[in-house]
């Protein structure tokens, strides 16, 4: 056995996974090592074995195997980590090649967390070459550039960039590489690099906007916008994250425009109303009764009679036991899942009623809430719009409805200061006409 | 969205919250026929030194105001420019006080008191000024659409009790008001001197200009008819908010609200807001080229400003006293409004011969 795989096997020698094989070629011995997790070692064998049945010699086998021959032992090293055989013979020759790896990631499936209606049910999965090829046979045209980068400190990430030429700025293409270029520390998750795009600590509003549908990510990258992908993440990153990709997919278009005009319209109702109703009807219960016609005011008084609690104290519960319900179902295995929604439905619909705890009204304003907080596109972005409602709630127990309309100007003003790379998160699209050259 | 049209937005937002304040009272407190000839003349007055102004700003056409100012001297600078951020100051602290009486009257929010709206207030526009410019311009569109709906809606349905008799006779009786300090005062409720802080070759065009001007000129219109219309000459002295009385007279028995002065209350709010933003906004910006600081410097100096503002807003006794001191600080900005683009139009003439001079040697 050479020097060279002695001082392999001892740097693997706490890798349980890693194996050694021996095979006899021409009265030489030719050792066949890499990990069993990452290769598919049947197959592999098989392949070098038909390979030698065509070769003549042991060197018209190494060049018939690979094209990477005799390289230093740090590189046979780092090969092995990722995932290929290393064959070398007696003599210290060596070769590192691309055999069959084991099926570690999922197929095409259909998307999980987003649901296009009458739209290709295809959705992006784990591998990043897969998710290229996925944009690749959609947008088949040479203009689709694409780099990639390796990021990390302890692991090496793989994130890739993809945009079109002569549509996307060539100065924000730049500035993401630099930004890129500039990372050292390890990116385990999208807050990670989210972070690099510029920190926001006190908003919850992200440089990225996260999709799984390879149609969306193209529109996104026709209107000039980038994607990125990162290995091991079943989405597409789309960057610069607008304020409007809240109400809009572009499955949308497949409608006629009426119709998406409409669809469209009730999102941005669904996320004034997640933003307005709570704090509406604790202004209008505690604040300023006297604004609603009397009948009405009266309906709103009686709905509340006997009531202990403060509409303030009323609506907190109830949002923060309808946001725990929420998350409870997230978190729960699917056959649990169901009986969460049943127990929470009892409690917050029927009991909390009759035990006088909460008024009818309120049960109405919330669930009503909660519907229309289902409407926004994307998980995170419906989150952000449920966490700010607080903000105006807190607003309009104190000023009444001047606080709620002065908390819905605060938030149009916080999202209109947002910006991305100077690019205004308010903005409907880049860049302004003339830029694009 | 071109910045250029962002900043007419902007202007029409913020005159919105100087138009809805005083404007109707003092107009119909000064004459009492033929409103719309003073108002009128008033826009031709503000439309002759927008055009003085834009003219004296072209001739810098990548400079702001401050630099040139600076440009004529430090001490040129110092003394026109840092009055005029006090000034700014205090037309925020008593415009944001008369501002949130007005909300409470129009919101009956009799339990809440003064100081805290004026804390509220003083809070938000001072968070948007620190923002900075392109913030308000972004948020400026949103505010547009949302108030002038509000408004349209408003304005159709107080139509229901128009009296259009109450506004004859057509013709003013005499032109004794433009002799009127009132009349002068009125030029101070413009918000034009925003254009020279912001370089003339990002700047509005002629053409936004006028279109600003019409806008404006029909929000004033309306500000000072509706009321007109429904009560006549007589009772609308008489009142104190003139435009909230006019809404509150109309009764709609199929909306959800009893009055619908609060839509009036709220593009109030959209107004005042924005108005006292871009104002503190602009205090801060003075501040920081004049002194020529660090950037970040200017948010220490707008919440500075934005307190001093609220103490100053805090510390009116009265109504009366409110309404005065609105009245003086807006004079003083109208005497503003006359000098600085005097100052910068005769300047860029001269400074344009200078160079004429220089070419030719």
């Amino acid at each position: 056995m050479g020097n060279l795989v002695q001082e392999i096997k001892s740097k693997f020698a706490n890798h349980d996974d890693f194996f050694i094989h021996e095979e006899r070629f021409n009265h030489t011995a030719i050792f066949l090592m890499g990990y069993k997790t990452l290769i598919n070692f049947t197959k592999s064998k098989l392949y070098v074995r038909q390979m030698a049945e065509l070769s003549a010699s042991v060197d018209e086998l190494f060049i018939n195997l690979s094209d990477q021959l005799d390289v230093k032992a740090e590189q046979l090293i780092s090969a092995i980590i990722e995932g290929k055989l290393v064959v070398i013979s007696e003599k210290n020759r060596n070769a590192i090649m691309e055999t069959v790896p084991q099926t570690l990631s999922r197929s095409i499936e259909e998307p999980k967390n987003e649901n296009p209606l009458q739209g290709p049910f295809d959705a992006f999965g784990e591998d990043v070459d897969m998710n290229i090829g996925l944009l690749r046979k959609r947008l088949n045209t040479d203009r689709l550039y694409h780099c990639s980068y390796q990021v990390g400190e302890l692991e090496k990430r793989r994130i890739s960039i993809l945009y079109i030429k002569g549509k996307t700025p060539s100065a924000l293409i730049e500035k993401i590489i630099r930004k890129l270029k500039q990372i050292e520390t390890d990116i385990e998750s999208l807050e990670d690099l989210n972070k690099h795009f510029g920190y926001r600590k006190f908003i919850p509003v992200s440089h990225l906007f996260v999709t799984e549908i390879p149609i969306q990510a193209v529109q996104s990258l026709k209107k000039s916008r980038v994607v990125l992908f990162l290995d091991n993440y079943p989405s597409a990153l789309v960057f610069p994250h607008l304020f409007w990709d809240m109400f809009v997919t572009e499955n949308d278009r497949n409608f006629p425009f009426l119709l998406s005009f409409m669809v469209r319209s009730l999102r941005v109702i669904g996320a004034l109303a997640t933003l307005i109703l709570p704090g509406l009807y604790v202004a209008l219960t505690s604040v300023n009764p006297d604004l609603l016609r009397i009948d009405l005011a009266l309906f709103v008084a009686e709905s509340r009679e006997g009531i202990p609690l403060t509409p303030l104290i009323e609506t907190l519960t109830m949002l923060v036991l309808v946001d725990l319900t929420i998350e409870a179902i997230v978190r729960l295995p699917k056959s649990i899942g169901s009986t969460i929604t049943m127990v929470g439905g009892i409690i917050l619909g029927q009991a909390m009623v009759e035990a006088k705890l909460v008024s009818q009204l309120l049960v109405i304003v919330i669930a009503a809430m909660v519907i229309a907080a289902s409407t926004i596109v994307g998980v995170q972005n419906s989150l952000y719009i449920r966490s700010l409602k607080y903000f105006i709630l807190f607003a309009a127990s104190i000023f009444g409805i001047l606080g709620l309309f002065t908390g819905l100007l605060f938030i149009c003003i916080l999202l209109a200061s947002l910006t991305t790379f100077d690019i205004p998160y308010m903005a409907f699209r880049f860049p302004e006409k003339g830029d694009s050259q | 969205m071109t910045q250029r049209v962002q900043m007419a937005l902007l202007v029409c937002v913020a005159s919105g919250g100087f138009v809805y304040l005083l404007y109707p009272r003092l107009v119909t407190s000064s004459t009492d026929s033929g409103h719309w000839v003073m108002v009128l003349f008033q826009g031709l007055l503000q439309i002759f030194f927008m055009l003085i102004y834009k003219k004296g700003l072209d001739y810098f056409p990548d400079k702001d105001l401050i630099d040139i100012f600076r440009q004529m001297g430090k001490w040129v600078a110092f003394i026109i420019l840092v009055p005029y951020a006090f000034i700014l100051t205090s037309m925020v602290g008593f415009g944001l006080r008369a501002h949130s009486e007005e909300i409470i009257a129009i919101l009956r929010m009799s339990r809440t008191p003064y100081w805290a709206v004026l804390a509220f207030l003083v809070f938000i526009s001072a968070f948007t000024a620190i923002k900075g410019l392109g913030t308000m311009l972004r948020a400026s569109v949103i505010v547009f659409i949302i108030t002038n709906l509000l408004i349209m809606f408003n304005t159709l349905t107080v139509t229901a009790n128009f009296d259009f008799y109450n506004a004859f006779p057509v013709w003013p009786s005499s032109l004794q008001f433009l002799w009127d300090t009132n009349f002068n005062f009125l030029t101070g409720f413009s918000p034009l001197l925003f254009l020279g802080f912001v370089p003339s070759e990002n700047n509005m065009k002629y053409s936004h200009l006028f279109w600003v001007w019409t806008y404006v000129t029909f929000i004033i219109l309306l500000s000072v008819y509706i009321p007109l219309f429904i009560f006549g000459q007589e009772t609308v002295v008489k009142l104190h908010y003139l435009v909230e009385e006019a809404v509150d007279t109309v009764d709609m028995r199929w909306f959800i609200f009893s009055r619908q002065t609060i839509f009036f209350g709220m593009s109030l709010i959209a107004f005042t807001i924005f108005l006292n933003a871009l104002l503190l906004w602009k205090a801060g910006q003075l501040m920081q080229k004049t002194f020529n600081w660090k950037k970040n410097k200017r948010s220490y100096s707008i919440i500075a400003f934005s307190s001093l503002a609220f103490l100053m807003g805090l510390y009116v006794p009265n109504q009366y006293m409110i309404e005065k001191s609105v009245e003086l600080s807006t004079g003083i900005h109208a005497l503003l409004i006359v000098i600085i683009p005097l100052i910068i139009f005769i300047y860029g003439v001269i400074n344009r011969r200078r160079m004429a001079v220089y070419e030719k040697k």
